[in-house]
């Protein structure tokens, strides 16, 4: 097996016994890279030759027996709308094309206390924007497993870094299902954290009540170790909680739900049937399985376009010109402002800022989103229901498999319907794992998405480890490195 | 969709300049999508409570007011269009 397809846990041991340095595992990475990135394009900034002083001191830590845990000497990559000190963070759009991070959003700076090396930034839709990260103002990115099909988005960029091992393993967001659904395109691990349990200060603001930072990784056991590295309560995001996590069984006392909406109209038989070949393991395993009825899945991508697109209009109204990103000239600030946006943002990223606005408007707040607030909350009602019955939750991770470039580009909503699977877990502030479990007809990788009630993240991945053992899905992609 | 919908009101509201093929295109689009959220008009949602923004149903903490270590001032504006003399500067606020 190539150094590259290692787990975080195996490449730390192989340092700890010296016969792995993190500069020669760095320089195996950007051997892939070299191969992949033109065909793959998943990374809009790469710091191949930056790290070469923190390589030496990693290096150096380990010889001299004082690494820094786990995260020392692995390469990731950070999706870009993360705030990375001294560099670029695009979020893939014109409007922020020369902006240079000022400082680091609080995963990072929790990551650099545990020396990890950051290889690059990744491919995003504009804002976090999207389903397949062809909403980029910088280029499309492709799918490993086949270039004429998209990674899946927002974080597509991540999501295809780790899948071809341009990185070990990486951030995204998800905000409707952003990580996992391109973690489920690409063949590799997704994973949303309970909201709140990782700050999003520095993450830059798409939907707030809805975004999250998470990992995206080859093994379950890479997100655990990931997510430890990045959690913790952050006074300077207002919505971060200090937690105490709950437990749950994850061995055969466990009770699972399969969730009788997402096996339906809409979702294909490929994406049904790695349900199915889960909850036989399942059963076969001793587990008690049930059907999960939570009717107002079916209205979650109502829910979730009147309030990411309310949320989103806010918070990007701050992109005006003044403060920092692009100016367009115009003969009064206001005119400026108009001009600078109209230039700036995308065609998506305007959709739903009108959309949100419109939604926000006088005279149509409470039938739009308050009325988005209050299907929310009774989406949260009924899981919470759900989870007095049932300790996880089990769908497809998305209603197919990856999908050609350009296939739904002209019709928006046949887009959202992509986040039919994800986005409850958003709406519900959930933990949700997506992993993968085997092939399409195509030969195209998908997933399953295990979710569990908010705070019992660790045992929703001791739950998800126990399947990935049992499901040994070892296929990879076109191996980019040889 | 409302009939009084007016894209190019939404567009003022949002400040985006929008040219006469966006508007017809984005008129389209929105009217497809609200139609779709129309499905939420039926729902019955007196029994749901209180309505909470975080999804955990917290509270929103605020910081205590107190002078912290923070951006320096050319940070704050290294990124900034244009600048003077430690200002950000923007075109007249007055036609």
């Amino acid at each position: 097996m190539s150094i590259v397809n290692k787990s975080i846990r195996e490449l730390n041991a192989l340092f700890l016994q010296k016969e792995l340095k993190p500069s020669e595992l760095y320089d195996e990475i950007f051997e892939v890279t070299s191969n992949s990135e033109a065909v793959i394009h998943a990374h809009l900034k790469l710091f191949e030759n930056e790290n070469r002083e923190a390589l030496q001191n990693a290096d150096k830590r380990f010889e001299d027996g004082n690494s820094l845990g786990l995260l020392d000497g692995i390469p990731l990559s950070i999706k870009d709308n993360i705030n990375l000190k001294g560099s670029n963070t695009t979020c893939s759009s014109k409007m922020l094309e020369n902006y240079v991070s000022p400082y680091d959003a609080t995963v990072i700076s929790n990551l650099k206390s545990q020396g990890p090396l950051f290889t690059g930034k990744t491919n995003l839709d504009e804002f976090a924007m999207g389903s397949s990260t062809e909403n980029s103002a910088f280029g499309k990115t492709q799918n490993p497993w086949n270039p004429d099909c998209v990674p899946g988005g927002s974080s597509g960029g991540t999501a295809a870094s780790v899948s071809v091992r341009s990185s070990i393993a990486g951030l995204g967001s998800d905000t409707g299902g952003s990580i996992r659904q391109p973690g489920a395109f690409c063949g590799v691990v997704g994973y949303k954290p309970t909201y709140g349990t990782v700050s999003r200060y520095g993450l830059i603001a798409f939907a707030s009540s809805l975004d999250q930072i998470g990992p995206i990784t080859r093994y379950v056991d890479d997100a655990r170790i990931l997510f430890e590295g990045i959690r913790g309560y952050d006074s300077k995001d207002a919505t971060s909680i200090d937690h105490e996590f709950i437990e749950l069984p994850s061995d055969n006392n466990a009770t699972v739900g399969v969730i009788k909406e997402l096996m339906e109209e809409g979702v294909s038989e490929d994406s049904k049937n790695e349900v199915n070949k889960v909850v036989d393991i399942l059963k076969n395993k001793g587990y008690k399985v049930k059907e999960i009825s939570l009717p107002m899945i079916k209205l979650a991508i109502s829910i979730y376009y009147l309030i990411a697109p309310a949320e989103c209009s806010a918070n990007l109204a701050r992109f005006d010109g003044v403060r920092y990103g692009l100016r367009v000239d115009g003969n009064t600030s206001y005119e400026m402002m108009e001009n600078t946006r109209a230039e700036g943002f995308g065609p998506e990223v305007k959709r739903r800022i009108l959309l949100g606005t419109y939604a926000l408007s006088a005279g149509y707040y409470d039938a739009y989103y308050g009325k988005a607030l209050q299907a929310r909350k009774k989406m949260i009602l009924e899981f919470k229901e759900a989870y007095e019955s049932v300790d996880y939750l089990i769908s497809p991770t998305t209603p197919t498999a990856a999908f050609k470039a350009g296939e739904k580009t002209s019709n928006p909503l046949e887009m959202y319907m992509s986040d039919l699977c994800t986005i409850p877990a958003n709406l519900a502030g959930l933990p949700a794992i997506s992993i993968p479990t085997g092939l399409s007809k195509e030969g195209m990788p998908l997933g399953v998405q295990v979710m569990s009630k908010a705070l019992t993240d660790h045992s929703l991945l001791d739950f998800s480890e126990l399947l990935e053992n049992e499901l040994a899905f070892h296929d990879l992609p076109f191996a980019w490195g040889s | 969709m409302s009939d009084d919908f007016n894209i190019q009101n939404i567009a003022k509201l949002a400040s985006i300049n929008l040219s006469e093929e966006e508007q017809s295109k984005l008129s389209n689009d929105l009217s497809v999508i609200l139609e779709h959220v129309q499905a939420l008009s039926d729902l019955s949602l007196d029994e749901v409570g209180e309505i909470f923004i975080h999804p955990l149903e917290k509270e929103l903490l605020l910081d205590e007011d107190e002078v912290r270590v923070s951006l320096t001032h050319d940070e704050a504006l290294q990124n900034a269009p244009e600048k003077n003399e430690g200002k950000f500067v923007v075109p007249p606020s007055l036609e």
